[in-house]
């Protein structure tokens, strides 16, 4: 009779048991809103997605309101509050009252310590924003390693924007480059390239947004000029590391083909670019604006009709392959 | 009768004719059925003026042992309606089950009252009479066709003195039915074809009337004839007991495809449409690819033709490709895709490492163990020499904790803590398997009084040559299958109580205990309810609720196996529950992890619907690929993923990554639905509008329309809130 091989189970991780640490830890903070393992549109193959808090950009569209700001935020959904008054008496700054047998929030004395969302069961107060060593963000990124040797994926590091969190960033690229994953920055590159270029050897794949190539209309719907991002792309061409390039379409925003045809045309300098995707726009955030205590964001945002995007994607597919 | 058709009509044509007709059919089978929670089964229905009812030969009304069975069986095949489309490249379709044509389904002078108490008490899934489920050698009927089976079984009549005649006289009249059903089908064959104006499908009627009078008394010459004869095993197997096991699907047609091939009676389009017809008679469950006994990839190119016929037919299958290491990969790829594009939850993925090194600590070799192979829901079988009742014995591990809680809870005296409720919870599934275990015993030891397998016993190596049932030491292999059920229910309690009591100290026992007893209503029981509930809980990775998951498959796993059955059977532990969860639910008041009283306990071995927030498969499928016993029998993984998911080459190579991962770390079988959770929603609302969505609600495949409301719900629940969560 065979028996089989003893070897076989070696490799595997028993779940009872403690892994020991295996190096000193990389203490760098950050704040970061979650980790999405399974992510699947963030780069080749199944990648887990870490989304950094805090941007510099005010997208007039953006549909994850929650990453604008770095500090801590509660976000407040009404319609799952279950009454049971447990915020009111975790609260230490009276943030949440209860009158008239409606419980009141009021943001302005809310520190975002979070020890009401501790005790929200119903998850009608949730915090987003969670300081975290770089070295516990990896701990999360690393679980799902064998998925990325055998669909060739990795870990992305997205946002908000990283970029806002270089060092952060940084650190938690090198553990992953120390461990042999394949690493991907999603940026809207808007920052000196003093803060990237440090980061070029830690990171296999950038994916860079080009929001508009008007500057007028770029300041006009993000709220800075684009000029830092396309210099810092011409850069990265320079030092030959491959980048995806990828356009939010919204409906009445940059879906004219000529607004399309403009990007095209500007990567047709560069060596570098992978592919030039489009990206339809999901109006999922008015919600969470609302949880955030903002006011909601324009109705009119919406993504473009199908036969429009299908035009459009047809122009971007233009974009040479190198 | 012909519809209208062209001078000729293209396979694609023909095809289209027959799915529209198999959907109006199953439309047909709900009007006058109603809701099936269960396989499609590919059942016709009689015409709605034929009438036929199953002898009794018990006072009681029902019928049991050799002759109950031989007679009504022979009967109801003398009686079965003929069913010939000129469009269809085989004959026949089954319209009963005849098991399911009597009650109760169990002698009551074979008592087993003092098994009741402990089988209630644990929520036991016994068994005890349950029919088929195991693996045919289908090799044996293909080598010598119904009348080489006649001759075989009156040869070995010849050995065995008077006390086998009635056995052997069954088994005849069994084989000798089958032919007769045939022989009257080849007659509706010749009158049809004297009718049909259509050249091309006058001939289509003259060859299949050639295959079918030659399959009365040979064996099968040619692909159509061996897929005709197939079809015939399957149409009596059904009708005699819903038998669904299959076999290698690919190695099985395989010479007869290449001799064909080779002599030029055929193409791989005329092959991919006869395996189409075959797989609309029946929805059983097929292996493809996979490693042969001395482990060589069993791929050939009638493995992608099976494939593109499931592929062409989109209907209900049950095909399951074998992923090994030496696996074709471009099989793999050709499945994943097919999955991706058709929506139909076919093909499945088993994991050939895991199951052929746990089949070995069984004792057995592994070229036993690679000849075990899938044929059913959640299962595998040897086939013709192996004997199991897979998939029909359950522990309901929800209930379990429920009689351990609620004893530590009234016992005087002690303090509860979670290590005192581990302890009585390891007491009463030692209970719970002993009890099972005899139950297993039980009917080993009296199921040939009560249901002979006339028709499964033909297609095995022993039955017949040594005039006894295969549930009556017929086969040299008994490995009794013990699956737990209700895992995450159980785990994600004793997680909730360790957390919230024990770590936290938000809540005390006596408070938990009083909420449970009035399922969480009343002062403060919806917060308390959401506090449970939203303790860390199986499948989010490295959580309370994960660790708690493992502990309780390796207790499941030593109790199994810490002896055989009192009578000396060998037991092979696994986690599913079948379309049970309902039931199994209604059994279970309210649990520590914020289910309600009677809701459904957790499906099979995977975790909760919504067990966490981004859904991601990966974690579900580390978390399953976790639990497996490790014996040689299953924990499949049921995934959900939303067609967001992507699409061509990227999408596929992620879900190869997937499965390919799974397996690796261990897992046994991996089943996925790809659908809109929009669509799922919109079709549970007027299932009429979509009549043709098909979603695998456990091992099986089913018309989601043809579903309970309550079944339906279960679905939603499970790709809502999973497959929508995908990134």
């Amino acid at each position: 009779m065979q028996t089989a091989d003893p070897n076989a189970n070696k490799a595997r991780h028993d779940p009872l048991e403690k892994v020991p640490v295996a190096q000193e830890p990389e203490m760098t903070e950050g704040v970061i809103t979650h980790i999405q393992r399974f992510s699947v549109h963030d780069g080749p193959g199944i990648r887990t997605t870490v989304f950094l808090k805090g941007c510099q950009m005010r997208c007039a569209w953006c549909h994850n309101p929650e990453t604008l700001r770095r500090a801590a935020e509660l976000q407040v959904f009404a319609e799952l509050c279950i009454g049971c008054g447990a915020c009111v008496e975790r609260c230490r700054r009276q943030a949440h009252e209860v009158v008239d047998d409606s419980r009141v929030f009021h943001r302005d004395r809310c520190v975002g310590c979070g020890r009401c969302a501790q005790t929200c069961y119903a998850k009608a107060l949730v915090l987003v924003g969670e300081t975290r060593t770089a070295d516990e963000v990896a701990q999360e990124l690393f679980v799902d390693r064998e998925f990325y040797e055998s669909s060739g994926g990795g870990v992305t590091i997205s946002g908000g924007e990283p970029l806002m969190q270089p060092e952060f960033t940084r650190a938690i690229l090198a553990l992953c480059k120390r461990n042999g994953i394949h690493t991907a920055l999603e940026t809207n590159f808007a920052r000196e390239w003093s803060f990237i270029e440090p980061l070029l050897t830690l990171v296999d794949l950038f994916c860079v947004d080009i929001k508009l190539l008007d500057d007028v209309e770029h300041k006009k719907w993000t709220g800075i000029s684009n000029r830092q991002t396309l210099d810092n792309l011409r850069r990265l061409d320079t030092a030959r590391k491959p980048v995806i390039v990828r356009t939010p379409v919204i409906a009445g925003l940059n879906d004219r083909p000529e607004q399309i045809h403009a990007i095209v045309d500007w990567l047709g300098s560069l060596f570098n670019v992978i592919r030039y995707e489009l990206l339809p726009y999901h109006p999922l955030g008015a919600g969470k604006y609302l949880a955030l205590g903002h006011n909601q964001p324009p109705q009119w945002f919406k993504a473009p009709a199908p036969h429009i995007f299908e035009q459009l994607t047809q122009i971007a597919s233009l974009q040479r392959k190198p | 009768m012909t519809p209208e058709i062209l001078h000729t009509i293209s396979y694609e044509e023909r095809l289209g004719y027959l799915r529209a007709k198999k959907e109006a059919q199953t439309r047909e089978k709900l009007r006058r059925l109603g809701y099936m929670d269960e396989d499609d089964y590919g059942l016709v229905l009689p015409p709605e003026d034929f009438s036929w009812r199953p002898k009794p030969n018990h006072t009681n009304g029902s019928f049991y042992g050799i002759s109950g069975w031989s007679k009504n069986f022979c009967d109801l095949l003398e009686n079965h309606p003929v069913y010939v489309d000129p469009m269809d490249a085989l004959a026949g379709r089954y319209m009963f089950l005849l098991n399911r044509m009597r009650s109760p389904v169990w002698p009551p002078e074979l008592d087993y009252s003092h098994l009741k108490p402990e089988q209630e008490q644990y929520g036991i899934i016994h068994g005890i009479g349950n029919d088929q489920h195991l693996a045919p050698d289908l090799a044996i009927g293909l080598s010598l066709g119904w009348g080489g089976l006649l001759e075989k079984v009156r040869h070995c009549r010849n050995q065995h003195g008077p006390d086998k005649e009635e056995f052997f006289q069954a088994e005849e009249d069994t084989i000798l039915a089958i032919q007769n059903w045939i022989r009257r089908t080849v007659n509706a064959i010749e009158e049809a074809e004297a009718t049909e104006t259509d050249p091309m499908l006058c001939e289509n009627l003259r060859e299949m009337a050639q295959v079918n009078r030659w399959l009365i008394e040979g064996a099968p010459r040619t692909f159509r004839e061996a897929c005709q004869w197939l079809a015939w095993f399957s149409m009596a197997s059904r009708t005699y007991n819903r038998d669904g096991a299959g076999g290698q699907l690919d190695e099985l047609l395989r010479p007869y495809y290449e001799r064909d091939l080779r002599d030029g009676r055929i193409d791989d389009e005329t092959t991919v449409f006869i395996l189409a017809c075959l797989l609309l008679i029946d929805t059983r469950y097929y292996q493809i690819g996979g490693p042969d006994a001395e482990g060589s990839d069993q791929t050939s190119r009638l493995s992608f033709l099976i494939l593109e016929a499931a592929h062409r037919l989109k209907t209900t299958c049950n095909l399951t490709i074998r992923v090994h290491d030496g696996l074709d990969p471009e099989l793999m790829r050709k499945g994943v895709e097919y999955l991706l594009e058709d929506r139909k939850a076919c093909p499945r993925f088993s994991g050939d490492k895991a199951l052929v090194e746990g089949f070995m600590r069984n004792g057995y070799s592994a070229a036993i163990a690679r000849r075990r192979i899938a044929v059913g829901c959640n299962w595998m079988g040897v086939p013709g020499v192996e004997y199991t009742m897979n998939d029909t014995v359950k522990i309901n591990v929800a209930k379990v904790f429920e009689v351990a809680f609620e004893e530590m809870m009234e016992t005087t005296g002690v303090s509860p803590n979670i290590d005192e409720l581990w302890r009585r919870f390891e007491d009463h599934l030692r209970k719970a398997v002993l009890c099972t275990a005899r139950g297993i015993d039980f009917h080993l030891d009296h199921q040939h009084l009560n249901e002979p397998e006339l028709v499964l016993n033909l297609f095995c190596h022993g039955p017949i040559e040594r005039g006894l049932n295969v549930t009556n030491g017929g086969v040299d292999m008994y490995n009794m299958c013990i699956d737990g059920a209700g895992l995450a229910t159980a785990a994600d309690s004793f997680a909730a109580l360790e957390q919230r009591i024990e770590k936290e100290q938000v809540i005390t026992w006596r408070q938990i205990a009083e909420h449970l007893r009035n399922n969480y209503e009343g002062p403060d029981g919806r917060r308390v309810r959401l506090m449970m509930n939203t303790a860390e809980h199986y499948g989010q990775g490295d959580s309370l609720g994960d660790l708690w998951a493992v502990k309780i498959s390796r207790l499941l796993t030593s109790l199994v196996k810490a002896s055989p059955t009192p009578g000396g059977r060998n037991m092979i532990p696994g986690w599913f529950s079948w379309a049970n969860t309902l039931a199994l639910g209604k059994q279970v008041g309210a649990t520590p992890d914020g289910r309600l009283a009677a809701e459904p306990i957790s499906h099979g071995a995977n975790p909760r619907p919504g067990f966490r927030e981004d859904g991601a498969a990966t974690a579900m499928v580390k978390a399953i690929a976790a639990i497996q016993p490790g014996y040689g029998n299953t924990a499949p993984i049921q995934l959900e993923l939303d067609p967001g998911v992507g699409k061509g080459e990227e999408a596929v190579n992620n879900i190869c990554s997937l499965i390919k991962t799974h397996v690796d770390l261990g897992g046994t079988l991996f089943n996925i639905n790809i659908v809109d959770a929009q669509q799922v929603l919109a079709a549970h609302r007027d299932p009429s509008k979509f009549p043709n969505l098909v979603v695998r609600v456990t091992g099986f495949t089913a018309y989601f329309a043809n579903l309970s409301p309550d079944f339906r719900q279960l679905i939603v629940d499970r790709i809502v809130r999973e497959g929508n969560a995908v990134a």
